[in-house]
């Protein structure tokens, strides 16, 4: 018999079920890739619920940081949605986002963690259908790479 | 800490997915929360009176609500904390419709999902901060640079609301380019009868005392920021007191100077005191000391002075360059455009052949106060028996300006409705790659061109194709496909590009140039009055190639920003979600100014740390990223907050 203590305890922990369920933090932009995602939200489209959305104004403000710590502290995958080019609120900050990611990329790469946890992508305010594909497709990756393992 | 939740079931669009009762049971089993509270719709007028009564009742120090997106209602949630006296920042919304209830399929899982974001919020909550928004006081008074439709348009539209505005034209004259021409597109109005009533009410009208006219004058120097501008304007001397000049002329006569008059595109000499053509506005000479013989030659001609019927201190031949210091809380940049130096084709022989001339020249000639009051003749003055009309030149082309000018087809066209009447005899081609005629009224020149039996349209495809040849006498152009057409004499519409003191103005204002070197606006659809440097509008041709509808119409909405953002006695609020450093953990590297998108952040030498301007702060937090000694904050988006809300979604 689950207590209430027990169930919050099961919610943050990836594998409850039988089936591996990745946990996956995904840094959002206010204007552009949230807005994408409550798109999706209204037009009721459905996709897994395993990203755990962080919003920040930009993405220009990720720190690699952020990302470090989400490895860190368990995820198994991180998805940051910038402005489409062109389109950032605040001229170039998801440019500017880009190059920090390629960057980050390549020393989780030689940490051992793998390029494709770490996932770099555009989604316009509009395109809730984008959003629900990204998302469906970065659950199916991490699913498919198999829980991180730091000490490996 | 008391913390408490408003969970709101939004109908059943949350609680169809989301089960309430397991949510709550877990986070108060987890010790975290005061108190969680439920709502039917905590956006309806009966949910804020349940939210502002309950905040007053329980007086909580944080409180977290899940509920809708944050672009839905977090504006709504936040005015009725202020209402209830409760720092509208000490709440993190969660938004469990949009983004976990309405995608998620399995209802288990939904609330799984919720309890963790729910989780997530409590954590980060505890470390949100109380911010204020700041209040500045401002100026009220506008300066605008350019006193052409645009510029003009804005200064009298802010003027007749009340504000003091600083009108800067860099020539003698006001009115920008349409007082030089006799037609105007679409419907063949008078250059000069359209502009003089609005010119008439800057100069003599019942708000004129509001505008301060500095003529010959262009910007010297800005500081400060939006509220706060402090610009030195630097007039050149005019020698003459306008306020006692009556503008009769008899001072020209006598003049012994002359030279090129370039309001007239050289075409013509003016004398060194003069108009810069008859009827130019305000109704005063000036003295050019490029010609005047007191400057050139250090002579002590009075001869102007002593013709003048005004007496002896109308003309002043010891004015002097003038700097003057204005205070204001805005700026109009209405400096228009330029045209593309034709002589760069050398296939065209502009500036070689005298009967080449650009589409502005033709203007001049055109008109009824221009070089030769508006009769057309070759430079032998003969009568021209053809004349060609080469659109496009170095408009949509990649080796010169890859975008459509917008204004040259129906100028072109406009001159062909004029050539009819002056030259009926003459044949008239068309050469263009494309015509481009969108508008309710813009249809009609081009009609009337294509019905006129005199008028040829040929298509090219690269204006490098053709070459314009003297053969016996005859100006000729020969095409691509080797064909001839007879030109007695070429009009050139050039492309329309950014003028030429564009980048200076640029770095001064810090404003950004796009890539063709316009202005660059805020959003090219949405917000083409706005720079993106705040407290700098946009108005005109100096944002993109634009008529005279759309260059006052942006004037008006650059008007309309400045009413609704600079408020004659209200302080500017600042939102405080801004940036700024701690000084005792900055290195002074500067990295945070090269990324700054915004030019925002200063640099304090003597302390030899940057400092954030709030005002000019977007909140991007770029500059935080950016930073190696993590010596920049982000207000509401710090990095405790955001590694805490990452922890407790993962731990």
């Amino acid at each position: 018999m689950s207590t209430s203590a027990d169930f919050l305890l099961e919610s943050s922990v990836s594998d409850f079920s039988a089936e591996y369920e990745p946990r996956i933090i995904g840094f959002l932009c206010n204007w552009c890739s949230y807005a994408g995602a409550d798109r999706a939200g209204a037009s009721q489209t459905t996709y897994p619920p395993n990203v755990s959305i962080i919003k920040i104004m930009c993405t220009g403000r990720i720190d690699p940081q952020f990302i470090l710590k989400a490895f860190a502290s368990g995820a198994d995958g991180v998805i940051i949605l910038a402005c489409p080019p062109g389109d950032c609120h605040y001229k170039e900050g998801n440019l500017r986002a880009a190059q920090r990611h390629s960057l980050l990329a390549r020393v989780l790469e030689q940490m051992g963690i793998e390029r494709e946890r770490c996932r770099f992508d555009y989604v316009s305010a509009g395109d809730g259908n984008k959003y629900a594909q990204v998302i469906t497709d970065m659950v199916d990756t991490v699913r498919h790479l198999g829980p991180l393992s730091l000490s490996n | 800490m008391k913390t408490g939740v408003y969970f709101c079931s939004c109908g059943t669009n949350i609680t169809d997915k989301i089960d309430t009762e397991r949510v709550k049971a877990g986070l108060e089993s987890s010790g975290k929360i005061a108190y969680f509270k439920t709502c039917p719709f905590l956006c309806s007028e009966e949910g804020k009176q349940f939210l502002e009564q309950e905040l007053k009742e329980e007086r909580p120090d944080r409180i977290v609500i899940a509920a809708c997106s944050p672009r839905d209602h977090e504006a709504t949630f936040m005015r009725v904390m202020e209402q209830a006296g409760m720092n509208p920042y000490l709440m993190q919304l969660v938004n469990i419709r949009e983004q976990i209830a309405w995608v998620t399929e399995d209802p288990e899982k939904a609330t799984q999902k919720a309890s963790v974001a729910l989780k997530a919020a409590l954590k980060r909550v505890e470390l949100h901060e109380m911010l204020e928004k700041q209040e500045l006081e401002v100026s009220p008074d506008v300066l605008i640079i350019g006193a052409g439709p645009a510029g003009l348009k804005a200064a009298l539209t802010l003027a007749e609301s009340g504000r003091r505005v600083a009108l800067v034209e860099k020539t003698p004259v006001i009115g920008g380019l349409p007082v030089l021409y006799d037609a105007l597109f679409p419907n063949m109005e008078c250059g000069p009868c359209m502009m003089d009533p609005i010119i008439g009410e800057i100069l003599y009208g019942e708000h004129s005392e509001k505008i301060e006219l500095l003529t010959m004058a262009e910007l010297d120097e800005v500081v400060g920021y939006f509220g706060n501008f402090v610009v030195k304007i630097r007039q050149r001397p005019r020698y003459i007191n306008t306020s006692q000049c009556i503008g009769c002329g008899k001072c020209f006569e006598p003049c012994p100077a002359s030279g090129a008059n370039q309001f007239n595109c050289n075409m013509e000499e003016k004398k060194a005191i003069g108009f810069t053509f008859p009827g130019a506005l305000p109704n005063a000479p000036y003295i050019d000391p490029a010609m005047c013989t007191r400057f050139t030659e250090g002579s002590d001609c009075t001869a102007c002075r002593g013709a003048c019927l005004m007496g002896e201190g109308v003309v002043v031949y010891d004015d002097e360059e003038k700097i003057i210091e204005r205070q204001i809380g805005a700026i109009v940049v209405a400096t228009g455009s330029s045209l593309y130096d034709c002589s760069c084709f050398d296939n065209l022989g502009y500036g070689r052949f005298p009967d080449v001339t650009t589409a502005l020249e033709f203007e001049r000639i055109l008109a009824s106060n221009g070089p030769t009051a508006g009769e057309i003749f070759m430079s032998n003055g003969d009568v021209p028996g053809s004349v060609v009309i080469i659109h496009c030149v170095g408009s949509l082309d990649e080796d010169h300006q890859p975008y459509c000018s917008g204004i040259c087809c129906q100028y072109a066209f406009k001159f062909n409705h004029l050539l009819e009447s002056k030259l009926p005899n003459a044949k008239i081609h068309h050469l263009y790659k494309e015509i481009v005629s969108p508008g309710k009224e813009e249809y009609a020149l081009y009609r009337t061109a294509r019905e006129n039996p005199n008028a040829h349209f040929v298509r090219y495809s690269s204006i490098a194709d053709m070459q314009i040849l003297v053969d016996n006498e005859q100006q000729i152009i020969q095409l691509a496909d080797g064909s001839k057409i007879n030109a007695d004499l070429v009009v050139l519409c050039p492309a329309v590009v950014p003028s030429a003191d564009a980048e200076k103005l640029s770095a001064m204002l810090d404003v950004s140039q796009d890539r063709f070197g316009f202005f660059e606006e805020l959003h090219g659809r949405m917000d083409t009055a706005r720079s993106k440097i705040r407290g700098v509008y946009l108005a005109g041709a100096c944002q993109a190639p634009t008529d005279i509808q759309r260059a006052t119409s942006q004037a008006m909405a650059a008007s309309g920003y400045i009413l609704s953002e600079l408020v004659t006695g209200r302080k500017i609020e600042l939102d405080p979600l801004f940036a700024s450093v701690y000084p005792e953990k900055c290195a002074g590297c500067k990295v945070c100014m090269k990324v700054c998108p915004y030019r925002a952040i200063g640099f304090d030498a003597g302390n030899n740390v940057a400092v954030v301007n709030a005002v000019l702060c977007h909140g991007c937090g770029t500059c935080v990223a950016a930073c190696p000694v993590n010596a920049i904050k982000a207000n509401h988006f710090t990095d405790e907050m955001i590694l805490s809300e990452i922890e407790g979604v993962l731990k």
